[in-house]
């Protein structure tokens, strides 16, 4: 049997009832259109979260207190927080923690590390009062965070040995705060101690899930004062390679659980987490989104489906003399089946692609709304085409399996 | 002179229901290779079912057929199918060309079941055959009858069958074209084919060497026309 020529009949008759073969293939458009477009705008979430967790740095760590079960899907944010400008004390990160990590004898593959002691304050400002995050931290804390100064000079270790009141401005927050008046040199009042501006930050990307462009920064001893706080709430720490993250995370542990008098490693009270694990957490939540929307998306694509059997035991009855015709003419069983397979295939596809070339529309057009791109992968294409194919076998099977089994005397006479 | 077809005590009984309808009870015929055959009766007489044995369209309930001196009694229905492509064209009563499509695409039919070589110069041989060369791109829907059978003709003729069996060819024709039509049937006899005619017009099996006559399943004349 000569396919090409079934192929190019099945095409014409597609291409003579325009109409109703577009109507057909609606549902599948609209159904492919979604997934598509749904699939793209997941993996463009994905994306741009993964560029924000990795301008942190792939070779980032963060020590949190507490034990999390399921480490892999804790996000720092949700660790013990702060209410009124100081924290609770439960933390269990110590200073004499860092300052054993600190030590690059032991721990040569760490290249920055620093505590962080969160809190915030509310300030009188021209526009009212205002709350900001304040953050204890070592100068390390910049190097880690990608935070350059812009104007004055930031934190140094003498800062931190001496417990000054210093601190250094967010970009924004400076802007916020002062306006265009030049805020070094002034006074800010944090939870009743007077601090001194130093410096401003130029502006940073905003990585990970906190904005360092709104936050002050000051030294932690002077933070541990401030807060009547003398544990840290997290843990900064840059390897010196990506490559060597997983083998220092297990070194981190050891240290801790050490300094901690831990003895089994299950009841450890921090949770060491690495950039990649936080990119796996939110990996893990937009696949099970984007699985969810394109599972709605597919009910479309099963209606569609419906459409073309329909339309398919339709063209069979009205073909009745046609497949009789054939069969008198030497087409087998198997031939009109795959006649009418084919047809169904070739609807099918061609609604898969008319909805590719949509769901690209939407996407495209989506993305000025959005504020990121949608991706629309290769992989997206050939699930599109692969689902578009498949409904078209499984709906088509029925009135295909119909037409071949007509009798061709019956089918000749049929009127 | 070679048995092209060669049947012995075919029958046919169809199931209705509680009862059994005898369309054809015990036939003997033989066909010549090269004849030209009329099949006359009334209807329900069994010419429709006698033609779809030939045809390999239907089974016999009983008897033997021997196609070229094969027993196609047994075969399985995809060697049906390929003898139905390669040794016979059918021409039947209503046409049955495909809609929408060109005189070339409906003559180029066969050739999708079966292997011929050079198909489409073939199909041109076919159509000028039937005299139909200048409308070659037409779609079946722009001919007028006598055209359109014309066109199931040369769709009959394109594989080279040995047999060509026709049922009622001319039955929507007039009388004109009917001739024509005929004529076109004797051309191709004359060339070797053997052509099997079922009509109820005596004027048109007028024009075969031999007429059978059905009655309520039997085959109840036989007569070789004395030239």
């Amino acid at each position: 049997m000569r396919y090409w020529l079934l192929i190019n009949q099945s095409l014409k008759a597609i291409f003579v009832n325009k109409v109703r073969s577009l109507l057909t293939v609606l549902g599948i458009v609209i159904g492919i259109a979604s997934i598509i477009s749904l699939v793209s705008l997941g993996e463009g979430v994905k994306v741009s979260i993964s560029d924000r967790i990795l301008a942190l740095g792939a070779s980032n760590l963060t020590v949190v207190p507490g034990a999390v079960a399921g480490a892999r899907t804790l996000d720092p944010t949700k660790a013990p927080s702060q209410t009124r400008g100081f924290t609770l004390s439960t933390s269990s990160l110590t200073e004499k923690d860092v300052q054993s990590l600190a030590d690059r004898k032991r721990h040569p593959h760490i290249k920055y590390i620093s505590g962080e002691i969160t809190g915030s304050t509310i300030v009188k400002t021209d526009r009212g009062d205002k709350r900001f995050p304040v953050l204890g931290v070592s100068p390390d804390y910049f190097a880690i965070n990608n935070l350059t100064i812009e104007r004055g000079r930031s934190l140094d270790q003498s800062h931190v040995d001496e417990g000054a009141n210093v601190l250094v401005l967010g970009n924004q927050l400076a802007a916020d705060l002062y306006g265009n008046r030049d805020p070094i040199g002034a006074t800010l009042n944090i939870e009743g101690t007077e601090y001194e501006v130093i410096g401003v930050f130029k502006p940073a990307e905003e990585s990970g899930l906190a904005n360092p462009n709104i936050q002050a920064y000051i030294p932690y001893t002077s933070a541990m004062e401030t807060f009547n706080s003398l544990n840290f709430n997290f843990i900064y720490i840059q390897a010196t390679d990506e490559s060597v993250v997983p083998s220092l995370k297990q070194d981190i542990r050891k240290t801790l659980l050490k300094n901690h008098q831990i003895q089994n490693s299950s009841l450890a009270d921090f949770t060491v987490i690495s950039s990649g694990d936080i990119l796996s957490a939110v990996d893990s939540i937009t696949d099970i989104l984007t699985s969810m929307l394109t599972g709605i998306a597919a009910i479309s694509l099963l209606v569609g489906g419906i459409g073309i059997m329909n339309i398919m035991l339709v063209s069979v009855s009205e073909r009745t003399r046609e497949i009789g015709l054939r069969k008198a003419v030497g087409a087998r069983t198997v031939d009109i089946l795959n006649q009418f397979l084919i047809e169904a295939v070739l609807l099918t596809l061609t609604g898969g692609i008319l909805g590719i070339a949509l769901g690209f529309m939407i996407a495209r057009a989506s993305e000025s709304y959005l504020g990121f791109t949608p991706i629309v992968t290769f992989n997206t294409i050939l699930l599109a085409v692969g689902a578009s194919t498949m409904v078209g076998l499984v709906f088509g099977v029925y009135p295909a399996v119909k037409a071949s089994r007509l009798n061709p005397i019956d089918a000749l006479r049929y009127e | 002179m070679e048995h092209i077809i060669e049947m012995k005590g075919i029958s046919k009984v169809y199931k209705t229901g509680d009862e059994d309808t005898v369309a054809l009870q015990d036939v003997d015929l033989t066909v010549t290779r090269g004849e030209f055959l009329a099949i006359m009766g009334p209807s329900g007489s069994g010419k429709s079912t006698l033609m779809h044995i030939i045809g390999l369209l239907d089974r016999p309930t009983a008897g033997q057929y021997l196609l070229e001196g094969r027993d196609v009694s047994r075969l399985n229905d995809s060697s049906l199918a390929r003898l139905r492509n390669q040794k016979i064209g059918f021409v039947f009563q209503q046409f049955n060309l495909l809609p929408r499509t060109t005189v070339l695409g409906n003559v180029l039919l066969p050739t999708i079941y079966g292997r011929l070589k050079n198909s489409r110069s073939r199909a041109f041989e076919v159509i000028e055959e039937v005299g139909l060369s200048d409308r070659v791109n037409h779609t079946s829907n722009q001919l007028s009858g006598g055209q359109m059978q014309r066109v199931a003709i040369a769709r009959a003729l394109i594989m080279n069958p040995d047999i060509i069996l026709a049922d009622e060819p001319t039955g929507n024709l007039d009388s004109k074209r009917s001739l024509e039509i005929i004529d076109l049937f004797k051309k191709i006899n004359s060339r070797g084919a053997t052509v099997i005619i079922i009509t109820h017009e005596e004027h048109i099996a007028r024009n075969a060497n031999r007429t059978i006559r059905l009655l309520d399943g039997k085959i109840v004349a036989n007569a070789e026309r004395i030239a």
